[in-house]
């Protein structure tokens, strides 16, 4: 290894880690899920749906580097796109359903619970499978093509990358690890937080890959001539809300942080920044509001809560 | 659309791309033989591109990032904002490839190391030669199925208003007759009408996909539901739904105005002069057809119309529309040498079709479809998967180069 192989793994690293991340957190908070209601069975297929996304990944990375045709810019986007809004309307779908499904909750939590989950085992291995596979089809072209090029130790630059999806995966580890040891009242108040603002995240992205696509009006075309005010404030340099990766560095790690948290990016354009605020706000508002209704009601029932929260550490 | 779970979902658009790889727009070759090959090295600070002219068609760019930060390579359209081309997360040291398929023109290449800023090396890439044509051959077919596609929207709308006239003015005997037939023209083209996403889980969603999506329940499941509610609840097959009591008549009038809205929305989209479908489109929708019908909430299992029964108009309808398909390629799939693929798939055709007429016909109507026992939805299914499979083959046997 050479005196320029440090920074070259931390750079491949931090792809690994940003790629990562957002499907680690996404996972973890699944599994808390499944675990807070005792259904270990539930766990099981997440870990089917992950490892389905994983190994379709791969394959289909494999294919589109090695074979005989590849995937265009185009498609790339459009798919990444869909699909990560496809995981924003599922993941949506779990939070509020959920709260549903627990909100007249007495002594039936589990009852209610486990009807929620019933084909819901398979919904929630679903979530996990999409929000793997969205960002897996382009972690795995990219880790492919480290691991075809030539020289510098390609093995390295594979090896950094998949260190860099570990770390993502410790991190949402001790997500998982928190999660589970706050009990079930605020495990679903604080859950459903975290989801909503990933989702957010995702959604923003989203759009952005669409906008590259050129499905979304963005900074990837000329304001048409004669366009309105309204298009033209979205289209060409004026679609840009901020740029500041001068002041964050997107290669960095708390760049790469924020990007696969909040999906904050140091360059956004109004219709992300739009987005992002346009979903996190109704659904955080209708899901926070749902949610303290629901704590006060179970207050008054405080004894099934306590059953239902079994074998936890009771309620605070 | 019949209303998939999000995991099949998921699923089918990830194969979808694995199985259509080959053939749509979406994918470009990654060594075509005539392909261009050129070198780009990028450090961090400039984006060295070996050559700044090319010929028009597949062109691959060979990235190499010498420097130590992250990078990117763009190809951008004239206007410098368009991508045509992007590949991200080329790590220090690593080699990454970029092809695009590029049309005579005036092209930027730039990189951006750190994935910052306006990016280093801005430069000027012109692509002469040709514009890249199809054979008016396969315009000719795909504009014969275009106009197919608008015949039976142009049908359908009519179909849909007599039959939602007969539900508002509360002709129920009426409208449950003209229920499975307002469907025919919809069940016939149903992939082209998924291509306008907001379109078909209005008109076709049966109520847990709605739900599923959060979507307003509407279109002709709605119906349908309202319809034959009652008589579900009382066999008792359906515990029915405190979300779906009977419709007033206002409720009635509004939930036809809107399936017949959607219905013109329809045809108006599929008449536009944009309006317009690959050979692949085609294809691949015939297979389309058949997947529905044997998905897990298809037809098969009977469970696209299960207060209705009717499947088997649909079913039918379904195979109808893969025939036009398979009947609009055909030259083309001979001339690519492909007679025995067309040869068996009408063999398939027939067989289904004759087995189907056992069970009735659209005039004379299809027995209930609750009274078709599994051994007999098994033999269905056998003849059904029959004709899919050599259908399957048939994209690559018409789609070439």
């Amino acid at each position: 290894m050479n005196e320029e192989a440090a920074p070259r793994m931390i750079g491949t690293l931090m792809i690994g880690l940003r790629e990562g991340l957002e499907a680690a957190l996404v996972v973890s908070v699944l599994l808390a899920y499944v675990r807070q209601l005792g259904r270990r069975d539930a766990a099981v297929k997440i870990w089917i749906g992950v490892g389905a996304a994983v190994l379709l990944s791969l394959l289909l990375g494999a294919v589109l580097t090695f074979g005989a045709y590849g995937l265009s810019f185009r498609a790339q986007e459009i798919i990444g796109g869909s699909l990560s809004i496809v995981a924003v309307a599922m993941v949506t779908w779990m939070v509020l359903w959920m709260l549903r499904a627990a909100r007249g909750l007495s002594g039936e939590l589990r009852g209610q619970v486990d009807r929620a989950l019933l084909g819901g085992g398979w919904a929630v291995a679903a979530i996990g499978f999409v929000s793997v596979g969205r960002e897996g089809l382009e972690t795995a072209l990219f880790i492919w093509a480290t691991t075809r090029a030539s020289d510098v130790a390609p093995l390295v630059g594979f090896l950094s990358a998949v260190s860099g999806i570990l770390l993502a995966a410790l991190l949402g580890w001790a997500l998982f690890r928190g999660m589970i040891r706050i009990d079930l009242t605020r495990f679903f108040r604080w859950s459903g937080v975290l989801l909503i603002v990933f989702a957010a995240g995702v959604l923003a992205y989203a759009v952005h890959d669409l906008q590259e696509a050129a499905v979304l009006p963005g900074p990837f075309a000329a304001t048409p001539a004669g366009a309105g005010p309204l298009l033209a404030a979205f289209t060409g340099d004026a679609a840009w809300a901020f740029r500041i990766p001068h002041l964050i560095a997107p290669d960095g790690a708390l760049g790469a942080v924020l990007k696969g948290t909040l999906g904050f990016s140091p360059e956004m354009t109004k219709l992300e920044v739009i987005a992002w605020f346009a979903y996190l706000v109704p659904v955080m508002t209708l899901f926070l509001r749902a949610s303290i209704a629901q704590e006060r009601s179970i207050r008054t029932r405080k004894a099934a809560v306590e059953r239902a929260a079994a074998p936890s550490k009771g309620t605070p | 659309m019949i209303p998939v779970s999000p995991r099949m979902r998921a699923a089918s658009c990830l194969v979808a791309v694995a199985a259509s790889a080959l053939l749509l727009t979406a994918c470009v070759p990654n060594a075509a033989p005539d392909a261009t090959r050129i070198a780009v090295t990028v450090n961090d600070t400039d984006c060295a591109v070996e050559t700044a002219e090319a010929a028009s068609g597949t062109v691959t760019f060979d990235v190499r990032n010498d420097g130590e930060q992250v990078t990117e390579f763009y190809v951008l359209g004239s206007n410098e904002l368009t991508i045509v081309g992007e590949v991200e997360n080329i790590a220090p040291g690593a080699n990454r490839e970029l092809t695009v398929q590029v049309g005579p023109g005036d092209y930027f290449t730039s990189c951006k190391p750190g994935m910052i800023g306006a990016g280093v090396g801005r430069a000027a890439f012109t692509v002469t030669g040709d514009a890249v044509e199809t054979s008016p051959e396969e315009d000719a077919v795909v504009a014969q199925y275009v106009g197919y596609v608008k015949s039976q929207t142009e049908e359908l709308l009519p179909q849909v208003q007599a039959f939602v006239d007969a539900y508002a003015a509360g002709d129920d005997a009426e409208a449950k007759r003209l229920f499975p037939l307002a469907r025919i023209n919809y069940e016939r083209i149903e992939p082209t009408a998924e291509q306008f996403g907001d379109l078909d889980p209005k008109i076709d969603y049966r109520k847990p996909g709605a739900d599923e999506e959060g979507l307003e329940f509407t279109g002709f499941h709605r119906i349908e539901m309202d319809l034959w509610n009652a008589e579900a609840v009382a066999d008792g097959e359906y515990t029915g739904d405190p979300d779906l009591t009977p419709l007033t008549p206002e409720e009635r009038a509004e939930l036809g105005a809107r399936l017949v809205a959607d219905v013109t929305e329809l045809k108006e989209q599929v008449a536009d002069p944009g309006f317009t479908l690959t050979l692949a489109d085609i294809t691949e929708g015939a297979k389309g057809l058949l997947d529905e019908i044997a998905a897990p909430d298809g037809k098969l299992p009977g469970e696209e119309n299960e207060f209705a029964h009717t499947d088997l108009y649909d079913f039918t309808a379904n195979v109808e529309g893969a025939q036009v398909a398979v009947d609009t390629v055909r030259d083309l799939a001979v001339a690519n040498g492909s007679a025995d693929l067309v040869d068996e798939l009408d063999q398939r055709f027939d067989d289904m079709f004759a087995l189907l007429a056992t069970y009735g016909d659209y005039e004379g109507g299809f027995v209930s479809y609750d009274t078709v026992g599994q051994p007999e939805r098994n033999e269905l299914a056998a003849k059904l998967s029959a004709l899919s499979e050599p259908l399957s083959t048939l994209t690559a046997a018409v789609v070439t180069d």
